[in-house]
């Protein structure tokens, strides 16, 4: 027997020695949600494509089935605080992005649960209320390469100013749209104070096209009626692979929002949520998240989108709802005069 | 006389009570009328107490707060909000008002000349009610963008212009869009009052020597006028409250009406401000509610009104000669815009791997591939099951409570019976997002558990979109002679036997119009449904929202196309039905 077969047959039965410890718990944990009814009610805002073929593959490997309520993270939060606070909760897991759920865990309406695939996150990702920051999602500037060529088309947000741009900038109405308020108001952390607010009036002063959400304004970009837009990164694939001509400005540091995924403390189906989140932070999971064009937490584990890698994330600052309001109220003054 | 005063009071004697008490009770009408009261009441009333309380409170529902005129203030007080009002009326009266001589014009080609195709006419109108307004919104914007929509590129390209001619993004595109959206309503009211219009008066004109014109200006349009307000009415309102639309069209254009306001200001902001929205809900209910009225005085006197006599009748049918194809040319006109435009647009894109301004090369590119998407999804078959149930069950309800409502307010005397109508336009005046949000609220804590099922998307249905089945049912009956109602009686038939064997058949075309605008409406219903569904209970205006959403457009446009065809066959259905039902 050689010395690579006794490396491999050792590797072997030490992985068949750790197996079933997790399988032990995982096994037990399904058969105790079986018993509650084999269901898991889940409130979040992924993307319903996204969630479908993680739910497909977690039905495949558990027998357990998912029902999925999909809304923008407002209305997540919206409608889990109502129930909750009329004693009717029937969710298990809330899934979306990090301002709403901190505003949800100081409601008090998560339970703790530490699950074992924690373990695989880098700890820096780790928020000790609600877990893993299992993705980030990435806001940059994408093109219709149909329409601007890549020698063409902006090198830096400041780009955008120039006069060849004006009128062919797409994105959500920063006055109305949460996200895009919170990275305009972040926008200090990749230029400074005295250069973010200059950029800010000078960028309302192109008169930018202005649209409800990111996605309107990718979807723009797809069908050529605006060239440019501020979206997410992730459009790129996503329209991409139906055809649409699309790249995006590699800027080096981008922002964006970190999205969690927690169990209710007021659960319905307390053990088929525990499997749902053991299963959804996994390797499996995160891999089929990754093809989805996901930016998810996991070393080594890019979207499929060019130089993914060399994306510098820098997480939006958060804003309570004060900070919102004035924000608001200050952008409006900017944007809408 | 001593100067005192001597006060006579008259004391009804308890048995004169009782004895009234027992008359009232002992005619069936009194029953219904009781009956109906008491269930629009809870409909209306239950969920309206909790959004009136939202508005007055700084705590979100279901959480105790303290009195307060805070929501009002901060509402109302801002000088921003009065332009928008104005804003909102201009694209109201605007949209519905192109809506009626859009509906009017395609009534009455359809319904009383001789024109060409006019049966094919009349199906094809009511399309548009079928497809989701967000997709002929959408639709309307691949169409008329300044950039490159489809009708500029061309007219770009034929005429050698610089740039497109039109703009979706102005008010004028604003009301357009949705003129053309509120059209079908506005046409299934009018061309059902005009199916039931006595010819005897216009024929009378025809005798004394009046032109069609004359008969057309001095008889036929004021015998029209309570359906034409009716439509205007509901129509004037849908689009105050309209949102979609608007946050298509009128955001990019930098325009801004009431409803996007409320959005920015509280229902779309963050977090949810549930009692600002209630308290901008309230100037909506306010405003909505001083149309009734102006509407109930327009059609308070009824016997002016009434047509249907027991005399029989074919409709009258003017023979235009030559004309007949200009009419068909004009009719035909119309429908492209409505329908033949929005569903070419639907079916690009519904085609197209991705939606693109099409070129030679996109032809080879057409694909099956977001239709078979949705057709092995389970998804899509769970929620066309609910909405078909939803759609059949919900409208039949609706039109039943309708017509015993309208029978009560129009043909009754009892007192009370305006209350009635007061009720079932509450909530709708209300936007359908807070009306949702206080229905959810009302049936939380509701001893049966119907929350979180789908029989509260029903109540929800039913309570909002009543006043569509009455309207259509109100303009029907007023016109029909109470002669026939009477001559019934006198021949012994009770209040039900009267109702069923002349009312009804002679209600008919209102209510077959009415169950087909709620079918059609709820088949598609979205503000209401996106609040009260749960998973499992998900119909299909949410599922198109979603696909919406997540930039799914293939899948958002072929749904929407699927289900404006099997619509068209249950209308299909529902006329040869009626058109069997009256042999």
């Amino acid at each position: 027997m050689s010395l690579k077969s006794i490396i491999l047959s050792l590797t072997a039965f030490l992985m068949l020695l750790s197996a079933p410890a997790a399988f032990s718990q995982s096994a037990k944990l399904i058969e105790a949600a079986k018993k509650e009814g084999g269901r898991t009610v889940i409130y979040g805002s992924l993307e319903s494509g996204a969630f479908e073929a993680i739910a497909k593959a977690y039905k495949k490997k558990t027998g357990l089935e998912v029902d999925y309520w999909r809304a923008s993270a407002t209305k997540v939060m919206d409608r889990a605080l109502s129930e909750y606070r009329a004693g009717k909760p029937l969710f298990d897991v809330i899934l979306t992005n990090d301002n709403p759920m901190q505003i949800m865990q100081k409601q008090g309406i998560f339970a703790k649960y530490e699950s074992p695939s924690f373990a695989d996150f880098p700890k820096d990702a780790i928020d000790p209320n609600l877990g893993p920051r299992y993705r980030n999602v990435i806001i940059g500037v994408i093109y219709n390469t149909s329409i601007i060529k890549p020698a063409d088309a902006p090198k830096s947000l400041e780009d955008l100013l120039k006069p060849q741009y004006r009128g062919k900038l797409v994105m959500p109405d920063p006055t109305q749209h949460t996200t895009t308020t919170q990275w305009v108001a972040s926008l200090w952390k990749l230029m400074g104070k005295e250069k973010a607010d200059k950029f800010i009036r000078d960028l309302a002063a192109t008169k930018p096209i202005l649209v409800e959400s990111l996605l309107p304004a990718a979807k723009r970009v797809t069908t050529g009626e605006t060239p440019i837009a501020i979206s997410y990164v992730k459009y790129v694939y996503t329209f991409g692979k139906e055809g649409a001509p699309m790249d995006y400005v590699r800027l080096g540091k981008m922002m964006g929002d970190g999205h969690y995924v927690t169990l209710s403390n007021k659960a319905p189906h307390v053990n088929a949520g525990k499997v749902f989140i053991d299963y959804f932070l996994d390797d499996e999971s995160m891999k089929i998240l990754a093809q989805e064009a996901e930016f998810v937490n996991r070393k080594g584990v890019y979207p499929p989108i060019a130089d993914a890698d060399k994306i510098e994330f820098v997480e939006m600052v958060d804003l309570d709802r004060k900070q919102f309001a004035e924000k608001k109220k200050e952008l409006q003054a900017i944007f809408l005069k | 006389m001593n100067g005192k005063t001597i006060t006579v009071r008259q004391e009804i004697p308890v048995a004169s009570i009782v004895t009234r008490a027992l008359h009232f009770f002992r005619a069936p009408i009194h029953w219904v009328f009781l009956g109906v009261a008491g269930i629009l009441a809870f409909l209306s009333l239950y969920p309206t107490a909790f959004l009136i309380y939202g508005s007055f409170t700084d705590a979100p529902l279901g959480v105790p707060g303290h009195f307060t005129f805070a929501n009002y203030i901060r509402a109302y007080s801002d000088p921003s909000a009065y332009p928008l009002i104005l804003n909102s009326f201009v694209f109201g009266i605007g949209s519905s008002g192109l809506s009626i001589i859009l509906a009017s014009a395609l009534a009455w080609i359809t319904v009383r000349t001789n024109a060409p195709f006019r049966r094919v006419f009349e199906l094809t109108a009511i399309i548009p009610n079928i497809l989701p307004p967000l997709l002929v919104s959408i639709s309307w914007v691949m169409l008329l963008n300044p950039n490159n929509g489809l009708i500029n590129v061309i007219l770009v390209r034929l005429l050698g212009l610089e740039k497109g001619p039109f703009s979706i993004y102005s008010i004028a595109g604003l009301i357009f869009v949705e003129g053309l959206i509120l059209t079908p309503l506005a046409f299934l009211i009018i061309s059902a009052a005009l199916k039931g219009m006595d010819p005897s008066l216009e024929e009378s004109a025809k005798t004394l020597g009046s032109t069609e014109l004359g008969v057309a200006t001095r008889i036929t349009f004021p015998l029209m006028r309570p359906a034409i307000l009716a439509a205007g009415t509901l129509n004037f309102v849908r689009a105050v409250e309209s949102f979609d639309t608007p946050a298509i069209i009128a955001l990019p254009a930098r325009i801004e009406v009431f409803t996007t306001k409320i959005w920015r200001e509280a229902l779309g902001s963050f977090p949810t401000n549930h009692n600002l929205a209630a308290a901008y809900g309230i100037g909506i209910l306010v405003i909505a509610l001083l149309f009734v009225y102006l509407y109930r005085r327009f059609t308070s006197r009824v016997e002016s009104f009434s047509t249907v006599t027991g005399k029989a009748f074919q409709p009258h049918q003017i023979d235009l000669g030559p004309w007949r194809y200009l009419a068909s040319i004009w009719a035909l006109v119309l429908l492209i815009m409505m329908v033949v435009l929005p569903i070419i647009v639907l079916l690009l894109i519904s085609f197209l791997p991705y939606y693109h301004v099409p070129t030679w090369q996109s032809w080879q590119t057409l694909t099956f591939k977001h239709f078979l998407a949705i057709l092995d999804s389970d998804r899509v078959y769970k929620a066309f099951g609910n909405s078909l149930f939803l759609a059949l069950g919900g409208a039949t309800v609706c039109m039943v409570l309708a017509a015993l409502t309208s029978y009560i307010t129009v043909r009754t005397k009892i007192a009370g019976r305006g209350l009635l109508e007061g009720l079932v336009f509450i909530p709708w005046a209300f936007p359908g997002t807070a009306l949702a949000l206080g229905l959810l609220w009302a049936y939380v804590d509701f001893p049966i558990p119907i929350y979180a099922t789908i029989w509260i998307i029903m109540i929800a249905y039913v309570t909002r979109f009543l006043p569509y089945g009455l309207r259509a049912v109100s303009s029907t009956i007023i016109q029909i002679h109470k002669e026939l109602e009477e001559a019934s009686v006198v021949c012994g038939a009770g209040f039900f036997a009267t109702f069923r064997r002349i009312l009804i058949p002679l209600m008919r075309p209102g209510v077959i119009a009415g169950w087909i605008i709620l079918v059609t409406i709820f088949m598609r219903e979205f503000s209401a449904s996106i609040f009260l569904y749960s998973p499992g209970s998900e119909p299909l205006g949410p599922l198109i929202y979603f696909f919406y959403l997540d930039g799914l457009y293939g899948p958002m446009a072929s749904l929407g196309l699927i289900i404006s065809l099997i619509c068209v066959m249950l209308i299909a259905v529902a006329q040869r039905f009626s058109r069997w039902e009256t042999r």
